[in-house]
């Protein structure tokens, strides 16, 4: 799978440096995909807390961290969900731990090692603005 | 103030009202044609019967398309978007295209301008719904019975993006 990298507009014009982004939906809310920062210094898989009772997940709250993101103290709850990563064309899914975070004011999720990186082998092409996402192989077999 | 008349009702009807009856409202699915108004895309008649409380069926998206563009609103028609998903609107563009005009190819990251601080679903470079919530993003995705490509918020600093990498 290839992703291009996303460029948001800067509220000064032209656009922001384009980021490595992915798509990953969550079981039970298929027709929005979350957009996630791939982060390789990330140790958790994190999205906003706003989305799981989206996808029909509830957040029990059995399990919680708190840790600072840019100056901002948030809150994460884990839950075990079914992802998909899909560029539109291909899609693969797997069973990992996605922290659900409230307060997330930032633009995307992180996918990092547990519950991503773990699960792939990522090609990053900076200089042409993609990256190659394909499932290590016994995820292929799954 | 323009006088109309439409299905033999007259209204005077300006730009600020139009505007202001769209507050809190979203666009719809463009199919083909489509208004800019406050940057974003709008079916005509959407628009004409939010503004006027009248029942679409009574009057068409020529009547509606040429009443707004009489208030000053720029007007397209989303033939290439059209061509290659039936249901997509392309994003508004900043509202200076020529009235009448086919709607300019946007890069994603133009397209996003107008939706600064908002949740958005696109796909492709088409922006689907922007909205204040997620919530509101995907109610709009099942109401019109569309799938996006992806779902974010979107930010205008690079700090915004650089920040969220845990501390």
């Amino acid at each position: 799978m290839r992703f291009a990298f996303r460029a948001l507009p800067s509220a000064s014009g032209g656009a922001l440096t384009p980021r490595p982004v992915v798509d990953i939906a969550l079981e039970g809310l298929e027709v929005a995909p979350v957009a996630c920062l791939l982060d390789t210094g990330a140790l958790r898989t994190r999205m906003s807390a706003e989305i799981a009772p989206l996808a029909g997940i509830e957040l029990t709250g059995d399990l919680t961290e708190e840790f600072y993101v840019g100056g901002v103290k948030t809150v994460g709850q884990l839950a075990r969900v079914t992802l998909t990563a899909t560029d539109g064309a291909d899609g693969f899914s797997w069973d990992a731990p996605v922290w659900f975070c409230d307060p997330w004011p930032h633009p995307f999720g992180l996918a990092g090692l547990e519950g991503f990186l773990h699960h792939f082998l990522v090609t990053i092409n900076a200089y042409d603005g993609y990256l190659e996402v394909e499932p290590e192989p016994w995820l292929q077999g799954a | 103030m323009p006088t109309m008349t439409i299905s033999g009702h007259q209204y005077n009807l300006e730009s600020r009202s139009v505007e202001a009856a769209l507050q809190g409202a979203l666009p719809e699915p463009i199919h083909e044609h489509f208004v800019v108004i406050n940057g974003r895309r709008w079916p005509p008649k959407q628009v004409l019967a939010l503004v006027t409380g009248l029942d679409r069926a009574d009057f068409t998206t020529h009547q509606a398309r040429r009443a707004l563009t009489r208030l000053g609103f720029p007007a397209g028609r989303a033939v290439r978007a059209r061509a290659r998903h039936p249901e997509t609107s392309r994003a508004a563009a900043p509202p200076s295209g020529a009235s009448g005009a086919d709607g300019p190819a946007v890069p994603l990251a133009e397209a996003l301008r107008p939706f600064i601080g908002l949740w958005v679903a696109v796909r492709d470079d088409d922006v689907l719904v922007a909205a204040p919530s997620p919530a509101e993003v995907v109610a709009w995705l099942a109401k019109h019975r569309q799938r996006a490509q992806s779902m974010f918020r979107v930010v205008g600093s690079e700090q915004a993006i650089t920040s969220a990498a845990p501390q």
